[in-house]
């Protein structure tokens, strides 16, 4: 394989991101599809089911050292959370506080609460979520990555931002409502999910990396997810009240200074950028910008 | 039930609570034991502002009283839907409120939360769902998303899950769909303040959802796939 190719985290699927993504030939999965456990509601709907309910979960190898994968794979139903899905991720992060792996990585690609599991996906988000706190708790820092084509929205968005650092492409969206819901309760005036632009800089990686949600932005491209998850296995914030309170501060200073914003260009104008040039921008060349503005 | 209602049948032995207008804060005494008191009223909705105040709050409960039991008093109509809070990035926002829940779980503070009014989606995930235990009261409503705007979404005819929402808990709004599942510890009709005295007194650190959810026929897959991947 030429090292210089392009491999696209967006287009690939969830395994191929996994299978990139760790050391060749590492990885092991738990509760693999020829087990058929498949959503035992979505049938109610005559919806079709997948055999790992979007969810792909394992351990492997990363620079080889011992890690937990989960994945999701938003071409089926979006990613969304589902009870078989969420258990899987549940499981996995309660495995890893148990047997302690250097990480626990999470490809999220995902809309967050599948509707026709709504009870089943929010509960199950929220035990997601308290999987994660006890690894952390167990001292296994928890990456997430966003770079799929669903994005990460709803209960997903919320998870993901529990986790100890976000790696993300500009093609990563993160929000808790997404913009087609947002249209579809509030109308089209309070958000038009068709134009992408508008999605893209509102909900995209680079106005995350910007506001330091984002911990590392990378290109499109699955080695380079790669290299940042090596480089950010280590890093590891405990859970303390003067910690907390810091990010609480930064939060608070965020509102302040753009919360009367309406729009990202605005936010990058106040930050000192060139505005109108962040959508060209490669994730190094923002890097290399992020160094000289304020920093909220 | 209305929020005046709720802290006079709660609290018998004495309480010291303020309100705003959708903000409650305070102490209240429970067997004897002081507890602090956090919660929101007026079906507010959770965003960026709301979710500061709410975090700040909770820091500045476990730095004075690291081991007080916290009630949460749940009532709110769901995260605050609009792109200027998605601009912020309201995700992580609601995180930093549910790590202080975390921060105060970990300072050995039990976290229990009763759902009062409503509460909705990314509303019920940041203030509600991370307690220890989640209980409900009369007039307690819980969803992820009204069935009108579930069929909106996924173009499903609305008698369709109308009659389904009928038959299974897995989706329809309602305490009682969200107890089935495990997701409401328990329903309380009467006597809050001996269950809440018993939730105060008992331990609550372990996550029972999905036992519950399990024993109560809501959710009947999730159990076994945990256990397989423990064992795996």
């Amino acid at each position: 394989m030429n090292p210089n190719s392009h491999i696209s985290y967006l287009e690939a699927t969830a395994r191929r991101r996994i299978a990139g993504l760790l050391d060749p030939g590492t990885f092991h999965e738990f509760i693999p599809p020829t087990l058929k456990r498949v959503s035992p509601h979505l049938g109610l709907f005559d919806a079709p089911v997948a055999f790992d309910d979007g969810a792909i979960i394992g351990d492997g190898k990363l620079d080889g050292k011992d890690v937990y994968v989960f994945a999701q794979e938003g071409k089926f139903r979006g990613g969304s959370l589902g009870e078989v899905h969420s258990a899987k991720i549940t499981g996995l992060l309660r495995r890893a506080a148990q047997r302690k792996p250097a990480a626990v990585i999470g490809l999220f690609d995902s809309g967050g609460v599948r509707l026709e599991e709504a009870n089943a996906g929010e509960i199950g988000a929220t035990e997601i979520i308290r999987g994660i706190f006890d690894a952390q708790k167990a001292g296994v820092p928890v990456i997430g990555l966003l770079g799929g084509g669903t994005g990460c929205f709803g209960g997903a968005g919320i998870t993901s931002c529990c986790c100890d650092a976000l790696i993300a492409s500009e093609e990563g969206r993160l929000s808790v409502s997404g913009p087609e819901v947002i249209e579809t309760v509030m109308g089209v005036e309070a958000f038009d999910s068709r134009d992408r632009a508008l999605v893209w800089r509102t909900t995209g990686g680079k106005n995350r990396f910007l506001f330091g949600t984002v911990a590392e932005l990378v290109d499109d491209h699955i080695p380079a997810f790669r290299s940042a998850v090596i480089g950010a296995m280590t890093a590891q914030k405990p859970l303390r009240v003067a910690d907390l309170k810091q990010d609480l501060e930064r939060l608070k200073k965020r509102i302040e200074a753009y919360g009367e914003c309406s729009d990202a260009t605005q936010i990058w104008q106040k930050m000192g950028l060139d505005a109108e040039n962040v959508a060209a921008m490669s994730s190094q060349e923002l890097k290399a910008e992020k160094e000289h503005i304020v920093k909220i | 039930m209305k929020l005046q209602d709720l802290l006079s049948q709660l609290f018998t032995e004495g309480s010291n609570i303020v309100t705003t207008d959708w903000l409650v804060t305070g102490d209240a005494t429970v067997a004897g034991k002081p507890i602090s008191i956090l919660g929101t009223t007026n079906h507010t909705f959770i965003g960026v502002r709301e979710v500061v105040v709410l975090s700040e709050k909770f820091l500045d409960i476990v730095e004075r009283f690291p081991g007080r039991p916290i009630l949460m008093l749940v009532d709110n109509n769901g995260q605050r839907m609009a792109l200027d809070e998605e601009l912020l990035v309201l995700p992580e926002y609601i995180a930093n409120l549910l790590k202080a829940e975390q921060v105060a779980r970990l300072a050995g503070c039990k976290l229990i939360a009763i759902v009062y009014g409503n509460t909705v989606a990314g509303g019920f995930i940041g203030f509600g769902m991370g307690a220890d235990r989640v209980v409900s009261v009369p007039g307690g409503e819980t969803s992820v998303m009204k069935l009108e705007a579930i069929s909106r979404v996924t173009k499903m005819p609305l008698e369709k899950l109308q009659a389904l929402a009928a038959k299974v808990s897995v989706f329809a709004p309602g305490s009682e769909n969200f107890y089935k599942m495990g997701g409401i510890y328990e329903m309380w009709t009467d006597q809050f303040p001996n269950r809440l005295q018993h939730l105060v007194g008992s331990d609550i650190s372990k996550d029972l959802r999905v036992q519950l959810g399990h024993e109560r026929g809501g959710r009947e897959a999730a159990q076994a796939i945990i256990e397989d991947v423990l064992q795996s």
